[in-house]
């Protein structure tokens, strides 16, 4: 793409609002909610988040009090009410305010005033063990986003997905498009992951010559209906490359295996997730969240499949896993990093080839939802 | 003679035997790598050709897997019927009411001081200095010169790099690496993680 969408801070603002705060969007794993109470906290599109398990419905609300704006739920994970630590307001599973302490002696807030405070609630889907969260005001079906063997592929995948889960964040010095691009880009592994990744994994790099040619096409239909059945094309995955020889992991006969042995599985939601599993026994999961125009937050998560029983060195395989895994990531963002150093205002155009054909097609469509008044 | 065998493998398993030779010179002291195989997993048939009844033995293996290894072949020794014994250097300051359980590795000038415990399989590399009171829970790793403060738990199976301390009273839960080199002034959760390749902290939830 052109070099001012990676740079522009007005553009940047701009995908927030017609893309960010108008998708269905990665909100957390759903093992990580196993009971009552149970949340997780997360800052999505600049807003916090808190996702609660109310006796088994896990509901998503803005995580700001009421009263005095503070964060209701200060961990990242935990468990306990959702109650404010600065004046003690708690709040229901509909984002109600069930109690202020010394309302009518120090607040003056009578019934009626009390039932018309609420916490803002997004809407929130669960695919499988994925949790997805909307922004928008009037959210499209989340089968409008991932096509029906996209969403059946992440359910059953994700169904054995173990809930004990490793996290840590990398901040990324370049534009969050950069990622996606490099993920739908098969072809990098065997240049720059030579030494990592391409050693134990072949992947195809398929040319489609008549996406191809689509994507130098305009868009035919640029309804809302028709971005949106554009935009579903983006998400894919599945068996991708293929090992030479499976891997045998030490932890193997811990977990409930997933999947084809010796197969490499890849998902691309789009916007902004990428989730893979090398071995059948493990997943990834990368969260490409966008800071700025030159920032993105990359959250890195690795799980197991389900434990058959729960064993003392679990932790110690999800590390080494993590470190593995990091330097591949480390190689992806050391050259985006480079990539997004190089832009300029005046920076030559990309040349990209018929196999990039779905980086083309996102280009076409980004291109037109950013400079047009079309929407999703 | 006594034998004593020394086991185990890489850098760890070197400084302890040479520990172990200076320290006790009248003994027949004998290093004994235990092979690892592409999986990592342990090549055990050396022990076996190892008879019990002849001496003593311990286990030098560095800190890998969250010290699991280490613990591995502490066990296949027990298993086997080995008698283990602990190293205190002679140079270490060890309180006379420490307790110090199996296998432990105290280094050259640690310091221990009083009402401690170190719990069994804990290596201690030279330097180290925990004070008062202080509980080092199984298979701890504190390496060269990290520091312990009054009253603090290393949960078990937790590693301290250089330049980590541990201020007094604070609590760390199990399986952490304390990486970062600096002052660790407030608890830390179970299984958290702070390696210098990474810019935040490897955090882990559920179960």
């Amino acid at each position: 793409m052109l070099s001012k969408y990676y740079l522009s801070q007005e553009i940047f603002d701009r995908e927030q609002e017609k893309i960010f705060r108008k998708v269905w969007l990665f909100a957390g794993l759903k093992t990580l909610l196993p009971k009552h109470n149970s949340f997780i906290t997360r800052k999505i599109c600049g807003i916090p988040v808190v996702i609660q398990n109310f006796n088994g419905a896990i509901r998503a609300f803005e995580n700001v009090c009421l009263h005095r704006n503070a964060l209701i739920q200060g961990e990242a994970v935990g468990c306990r009410p959702l109650a404010c630590p600065y004046h003690g307001w708690v709040y229901g599973e509909h984002g109600e305010v069930k109690a202020i302490p010394h309302r009518e002696a120090l607040y003056k807030i009578d019934d009626c005033e009390q039932q018309q405070l609420k916490l803002r609630e997004f809407p929130l889907e669960a695919i499988g063990n994925i949790l997805f969260i909307s922004f928008n005001d009037r959210p499209f079906p989340i089968e409008d986003q991932f096509g029906p063997g996209f969403i059946e592929s992440l359910k059953s995948s994700s169904s054995c997905y173990d809930g004990e889960v490793m996290v840590t964040t990398l901040h990324g010095k370049f534009n969050w498009k950069l990622a996606y691009e490099n993920l739908r880009d098969s072809n990098h592994v065997s240049y720059l992951h030579r030494n990592s990744l391409a050693r134990s994994v072949m992947f195809n790099t398929p040319v489609d010559s008549g996406l191809a040619a689509e994507s130098l096409q305009a868009l035919a239909n640029t309804s809302k209906e028709g971005m949106r059945a554009e935009m579903r094309r983006f998400s894919y995955g599945g068996a991708e490359g293929t090992r030479e020889n499976p891997l045998r992991v030490p932890f193997q006969d811990m977990v409930e295996r997933w999947g084809d042995e010796g197969a490499y599985y890849n998902w691309l939601p789009f916007p902004n997730v990428h989730i893979a599993s090398g071995d059948g026994c493990s997943f990834t999961l990368e969260h490409h969240i966008p800071v700025a125009p030159d920032r993105t937050d990359l959250e890195i998560y690795w799980f197991t499949t389900r434990k058959r029983k729960p064993y003392a060195f679990s932790s110690s395989n999800l590390l080494a896993k993590m470190h593995g895994s990091c330097l591949v990531v480390g190689e992806d963002v050391a050259i985006m990093e480079r990539v997004q150093a190089a832009l300029h205002p005046y920076a030559p155009a990309p040349t990209q080839g018929a196999y990039e054909f779905m980086n083309r097609l996102v280009e076409r469509w980004y291109t037109d939802l950013m400079e047009t008044d079309h929407e999703i | 003679m006594k034998s004593r065998w020394v086991v185990g493998g890489g850098a760890h398993l070197e400084h302890a035997f040479s520990a172990w030779k200076q320290a006790r010179p009248e003994e027949n002291v004998i290093k004994v790598e235990v092979p690892q195989r592409e999986d990592y997993s342990f090549d055990l048939t050396v022990l076996d050709r190892i008879s019990e009844a002849g001496g003593s033995m311990f286990v030098a293996f560095d800190e890998r897997f969250g010290n699991f290894k280490r613990m591995e072949l502490m066990q296949a020794a027990l298993e086997r019927g080995f008698k283990l014994e602990s190293f205190i250097s002679p140079s270490a300051v060890v309180a006379k009411d420490v307790a110090v359980g199996l296998n432990v590795f105290i280094g050259a000038g640690v310091i221990i001081g009083t009402g401690s415990r170190v719990d069994y399989n804990c290596v201690l590399q030279a330097g180290a200095k925990t004070g008062n009171d202080v509980h080092l829970k199984s298979s701890c790793w504190l390496d060269i010169g990290v520091t312990v403060g009054h009253g603090a738990e290393i949960g078990a199976h937790g590693i301290l790099r250089i330049g980590a301390i541990v201020a007094s009273r604070v609590k760390i839960g199990r399986y952490c690496e304390l990486g970062w080199p600096r002052v660790y002034e407030k608890d830390i959760p179970a299984r958290t993680v702070f390696d210098t390749r990474y810019e935040e902290p490897i955090c882990v939830y559920g179960e």
